[in-house]
């Protein structure tokens, strides 16, 4: 069991031979994976194309370009600004957060790392009501963490914080996206060798040209793709917004889902097919934004 | 690789596990709180096992949990198998495929579903299970591929069908069970997101046990507080049991990878 392949272990991209003959033989190798694509045909096109087709249509069946107007105006648009903020803010401190806790587990031996990693897969899959009641019990205006801090001298709650604000919010988001980020960032880092910091010292380096010319660019790449899933989780977070928010905040989710549950006038479902569509749109740019980041670090090396 | 630990990541770690442990130890002290707020007991437990749905519900989830982990390994195993044989060409592609989920937006795929799938489809509870299949996949697929490259399949594939073992035998009887803790994290992705997957099941109106939770919730804070505890603690234990526990077959690493 030893010949594993070493570089295909980060987030990094790889580089691939193709096959020179392609188009010889095409539907024959094709055979085998067809009820895999079959099912991904029925189960995810399928959905998405009807999704898609909704989102252009008016509540008599003409195609329309309405909903998407729509969605960028008023209480929808502003869902839009709310919504990316959040993401962005909530990913970021996730991000740096993160990589600080992995950067200080790689150090531990080899169970704590073990330990570590199953408690993170934990932690970065809760959400919804449990998640949101710790927070209460926590951090709410009668959690335990709040009045020990104001026996301590500081009252959380006397400037504008509550759980339910947006700063409440990102707070409870940062309960799984630092895990998430501890989770998918490790391996990265573990995949630094030692190696690489001796020869910068032998060679005459500094600490700091080890972290300019050595570690940054090496860990760009998966920091990057992290952050940007860090990013895409958040945006795309439903349970715990909804069961945090109560209507207080307006993020993107929470207003498709009153949309399409009927809560609001019922003619404006080809509405929140508008809003999730423009939403998986969102996330196409986010990853094309990574592929051309990807690109351009891949020239500069 | 055990080195020092600096002053820096000192406080980062304690830091780190103050923020994740308060708000666990906040919510214990809660949830032993009794009626009277002066004393602390089980009630609160007590009270969210005698409730209407508990095992009901729970008893849904985990069939349905049960159903996309073997779906899973079914549909999952010989295509990521063949890729790593004769399939090599379209690897690329298919793992391209299965990062979609990824991007698409779970709100977003859940209205796809309600306005696309037939009725007969969407009159049983089990549809769930296929759509979670499609919501693991990055996961799971990431899981299995890492197991197989750490073997050498070719051979032992080879040296099955030598020995006259026809292609199913050889995926059940040689090569499952040498990427056994590649299959294991792949099967335990799909339980864990099964069980606790909230907004396909409540856009699709069914009731599993993460929409139960969130109606019981309403009515008695401090029960659903116990809920929580037990659903955050229940899950990590098991989580570590799976993750530390010693290995049966093999020296694989895979576990770290898929956990």
């Amino acid at each position: 069991m030893a010949e594993r392949t070493g570089p295909q272990e980060g987030a990094g991209p790889l580089p691939q031979k193709r096959g020179k003959n392609k188009g010889k033989g095409t539907f024959k190798s094709l055979l085998p994976l067809l009820p895999f694509l079959a099912f991904i045909a029925y189960f995810l096109v399928f959905p998405l194309t009807f999704i898609v087709r909704d989102a252009f249509l008016s509540n008599d069946g003409h195609f329309t370009w309405l909903n998407f107007e729509e969605c960028f105006k008023g209480v929808y648009g502003h869902s839009f600004y709310v919504s990316l903020r959040l993401s962005f803010i909530s990913a970021m401190i996730g991000a740096v957060a993160g990589s600080l806790i992995a950067s200080a587990i790689v150090k531990t031996g080899s169970r704590t790392r073990k330990a570590v990693a199953a408690t993170s897969s934990v932690l970065a899959n809760t959400g919804g009501v449990p998640l949101a009641f710790m927070f209460l019990a926590g951090f709410g205006a009668e959690g335990l963490v709040t009045k020990t801090l104001k026996a301590l001298g500081w009252n959380i709650y006397g400037g504008s914080f509550t759980l339910f604000s947006e700063t409440g919010i990102i707070l409870v988001y940062c309960f799984f996206q630092i895990p998430l980020m501890v989770l998918i960032f490790s391996p990265a880092l573990e995949n630094v060798k030692p190696e690489l910091r001796e020869a910068n010292d032998s060679l005459g380096g500094t600490r700091i040209s080890y972290f300019s010319r050595i570690a940054v660019p090496l860990l760009f790449p998966a920091f990057l793709s992290t952050s940007l899933l860090l990013f895409a989780n958040s945006f795309s977070a439903y349970a715990t917004a909804r069961a945090m928010t109560a209507g207080t905040l307006p993020l993107m989710p929470l207003l498709i889902g009153n949309l399409v549950d009927g809560n609001v006038l019922a003619n404006q479902e080809h509405l929140g097919h508008a809003m999730a569509v423009s939403m998986i749109g969102v996330s196409i740019i986010v990853m094309g934004v990574y592929l051309l980041v990807l690109r351009f670090s891949k020239v500069r090396s | 690789m055990k080195k020092k630990l600096n002053v820096v990541n000192y406080i980062v770690l304690l830091g780190a596990t103050a923020f994740f442990v308060f708000p666990l130890i906040a919510a214990t002290e809660f949830s032993l709180r009794a009626k009277n707020a002066t004393t602390h007991n089980f009630d609160n437990y007590i009270w969210v096992f005698k409730q209407d749905g508990f095992k009901t519900t729970l008893g849904t989830s985990f069939r349905l949990a049960i159903l996309t982990a073997v779906a899973v390994l079914i549909l999952m195993v010989p295509t990521i198998v063949y890729l790593h044989l004769g399939g090599a060409r379209w690897k690329r592609f298919i793992e391209f495929v299965c990062l979609v989920p990824l991007v698409v937006p779970v709100i977003s795929f859940a209205l796809g579903v309600q306005t696309a799938f037939p009725t007969f489809l969407q009159s049983t509870v089990y549809e769930l299970s296929f759509l979670y299949v499609v919501i693991s996949l990055p996961y799971t697929y990431r899981a299995l591929d890492v197991g197989l490259s750490s073997i050498p399949l070719l051979t032992l594939v080879e040296a099955s069908r030598a020995s006259g073992a026809s292609m199913r035998q050889t995926l059940m009887f040689v090569v499952v069970p040498t990427i056994r803790s590649a299959v294991n994290g792949a099967i335990f992705l799909a339980v864990a997101l099964s069980l606790g997957e909230f907004t396909l099941a409540v856009l699709l109106h069914w009731d599993t046990f993460p929409t139960w939770i969130a109606n019981i919730s309403q009515g008695h804070i401090l029960g659903a507080i116990s809920l929580s505890v037990l659903a955050l603690v229940g899950s990590w234990l098991l989580v570590l049991i799976v993750a530390i526990a010693p290995k049966s077959f093999g020296s694989n690493k895979t576990q770290e990878v898929a956990a």
